[in-house]
């Protein structure tokens, strides 16, 4: 993909193989992020999904491979640059510290603004906390804060810093649904009308199924599959990926995944051959 | 609607009035600092009518002595603030860690190897030795994984008692105790000059601009890494500010116990965690502490004084003892 000037503005993995002692975590991974769409990182736990997203966003270094960004080899850049661009939020955050939703979003200037903030930031930080509907509580500390809302405040520190890139692990964890359809929505919102590219590793590959534009499913550190979302989300694909059967029903014209085993037997056979 | 309008501006401005009282009160004991001494010459009135031997007394000894107690209890409150916010511990601090009692190995080493030298030696002497043994206690304390973080000053204050112990058993054998007793006396009235108290600007300075560093430092590695801050050169740094703070503090004053734990606490329950937000009013309230018990220290058996260093020892570590409870009690947040 080319910008106007002619640069190529994608993030693009090459061979990356990463190994904990024998373990194999990843294995000559081939990935290619396409612009301004949700792709979604499906797979079983220890997949390596969250590895290789901590390899594409520089946290990680890996054994094997390089990482390009846009177009330059990521361990070339400083970490101030890949922060202007790629912005992450890890699958588990601590909460050690008591501070409040307006400080943990202005966090998200740091790499602009080096902890010394100029009006600039102050507006950035203003329009995240708007855009992300925590005007009310900005003042509030975020271990007072609800799961949906602490996880709302960490996507606006994110959206503060302003990166073409966002990348989540697991974002939907410990949100119940009705908070998850939203955080979803959001993240639509966010590619729609701010051309954010978003990559997010998920659970539920409903979620995933409804709102990714593309799936990269992952089984053993490799991928097995990557396409457009309708296209995975097939039976013979995610039987395989997840080792488990599945058995794919069509509600209001989009294609949902039932996971559970019927517990009549006779009736699982029909459900499959359906 | 209305109504959460103005409880918000009633915080605010809680905020503010909090913020000024305690300013005003951190003057106000600074200039009854000043003003309280064995010397009856020296009153404002004196000081106008530009008295000879007033101005000299307030020059020499009044003012030097003031100007220490704000910079080391500033100094040690922020020393304190910084531990906290890059050990991501509620309970650490650098007289509860060890690192006061490894300054004072330092400073014996320092005279059993070259002798009487000059205070600056000495300070290096220290920092060397408090920035080597915080960096072991961290790391130590990293990989042993406490359960509770309440636990932190108490394995902190044994790891402490051992510095001392075997401090003092170098003194023993090389009959340096006497050394020991007089370095290990926390007061601010020893004949000697603070002039070495300035070097702690250094460290005060750099906390206040780098104070955005140190919180996003205390949200994790990861987090810092992905904001593009160098996790390690800022906890590196952390360790320094923490160690010349000490050090210096522990040449000149001598031990001064529990200020870096309680005072970021204290100030903590009211604004957080976010290291910007709280310098300041760690600063003041730290200065504002130890002018208390200070004055406190002067008067109660005027003209003559008990060393500062028992009554902040006795008050701190009171309030030590109340916080620890309330953790208890009231469980992690
Ligand atoms: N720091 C580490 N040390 C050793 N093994 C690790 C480490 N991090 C991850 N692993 C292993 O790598 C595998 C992949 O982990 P991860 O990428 O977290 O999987 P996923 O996010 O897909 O669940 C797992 O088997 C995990 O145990
Ligand atoms: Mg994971």
């Amino acid at each position: 993909m080319l910008n106007f000037k002619g640069e190529q503005t994608m993030i693009e993995i090459k061979n990356i193989s990463q190994a904990y002692g024998n373990t194999q975590v990843l294995r000559e991974v081939n990935l290619i992020i396409k612009e301004k769409r949700i792709t979604a990182l499906i797979g079983a736990n220890g997949a390596g999904k969250s590895t290789l997203l901590n390899v594409a966003a520089n946290l990680l270094e890996p054994c094997a491979g390089t990482v390009l960004l846009d177009g330059k080899d990521i361990k070339e850049m400083k970490s101030q640059d890949i922060a202007k661009r790629i912005a992450i939020l890890k699958q588990t955050q601590h909460l050690n510290m008591r501070i409040s939703v307006r400080d943990l979003v202005s966090f998200g200037r740091y790499p602009h603004s080096q902890g010394r903030l100029k009006d600039e930031d102050e507006q950035k930080i203003r329009q995240a906390i708007e855009y992300m509907n925590l005007k009310e509580i900005e003042n509030k500390f975020i271990d007072e804060l609800s799961g949906g809302q602490r996880q709302r405040a960490y996507i606006a520190m994110i959206l503060a810093q302003d990166t073409k890139y966002i990348f989540l692990d697991e974002p939907l964890n410990n949100l119940d649904i009705k908070y998850s359809v939203e955080m979803m929505t959001i993240l639509r919102k966010l590619v729609k009308e701010l051309s954010k590219t978003v990559i997010i590793v998920m659970h539920d590959i409903n979620f995933a199924a409804a709102y990714a534009d593309d799936i990269v499913a992952m089984k053993g550190g490799q991928i097995m599959k990557e396409g457009a979302a309708q296209d995975i989300i097939d039976q013979t694909v995610l039987t395989e990926v997840f080792d488990h059967e599945f058995c794919i029903a069509n509600v209001y014209g989009k294609k949902v995944c039932v996971y559970f085993p019927p517990e009549d037997k006779s009736a699982k056979g029909d459900a499959i051959n359906e | 609607m209305q109504t959460l309008k103005v409880t918000k501006d009633k915080k605010v401005n809680g905020v503010t009035i909090k913020r000024i009282s305690l300013f005003l009160i951190f003057i106000i004991l600074t200039v009854l600092s000043l003003m309280i001494g064995a010397d009856n010459n020296v009153t404002i009135g004196n000081l106008i009518k530009m008295d000879d031997t007033a101005g000299q007394t307030f020059i020499i000894s009044r003012a030097p002595r003031t100007i220490a107690i704000i910079l080391t209890a500033s100094g040690l409150s922020i020393a304190g603030l910084i531990m906290q916010a890059i050990s991501r511990n509620k309970f650490m601090s650098p007289s509860t860690s060890g690192t006061t009692d490894a300054a004072m190995l330092g400073v014996l080493l320092s005279y059993l190897l070259i002798g009487k030298q000059p205070h600056i030696i000495q300070v290096i002497f220290a920092f060397i030795f408090a920035l080597c043994s915080t960096i072991l206690f961290m790391t130590v304390l990293n990989k042993i994984k406490l359960r509770d973080a309440v636990y932190v000053p108490l394995v902190g204050m044994m790891y402490g008692a051992i510095i001392k112990a075997f401090t003092t058993a170098i003194a023993y054998h090389f009959g340096a105790l006497q050394i020991v007793s007089i370095i290990s006396l926390g007061t601010f009235n020893r004949f000697t000059n603070f002039n070495l108290l300035y070097i702690v600007l250094v460290p005060l300075f750099l906390s206040v601009i780098y104070a955005t560093r140190f919180s996003i430092a205390g949200m994790g590695e990861d987090f810092s890494k992905g904001l593009g801050l160098n996790y390690k050169r800022t906890i590196f740094l952390g360790l320094c500010i923490i160690a010349v703070i000490s050090a210096a503090s522990f040449v000149t004053v001598g031990p001064i116990t529990f200020v870096g734990l309680i005072i970021p606490n204290m100030v903590s329950a009211f604004y957080g965690d976010d290291v910007k937000k709280s310098i300041f009013d760690v600063a003041v309230l730290g200065a504002v502490f130890v002018l208390l018990c200070d004055i406190f220290s002067r008067l109660i058996i005027y003209p003559y004084e008990v060393a500062v260093g028992f009554t902040i020892g006795i008050v701190g570590g009171l309030i030590f003892l109340i916080i620890l409870f309330r953790r208890i009690k009231y469980g992690k947040q």
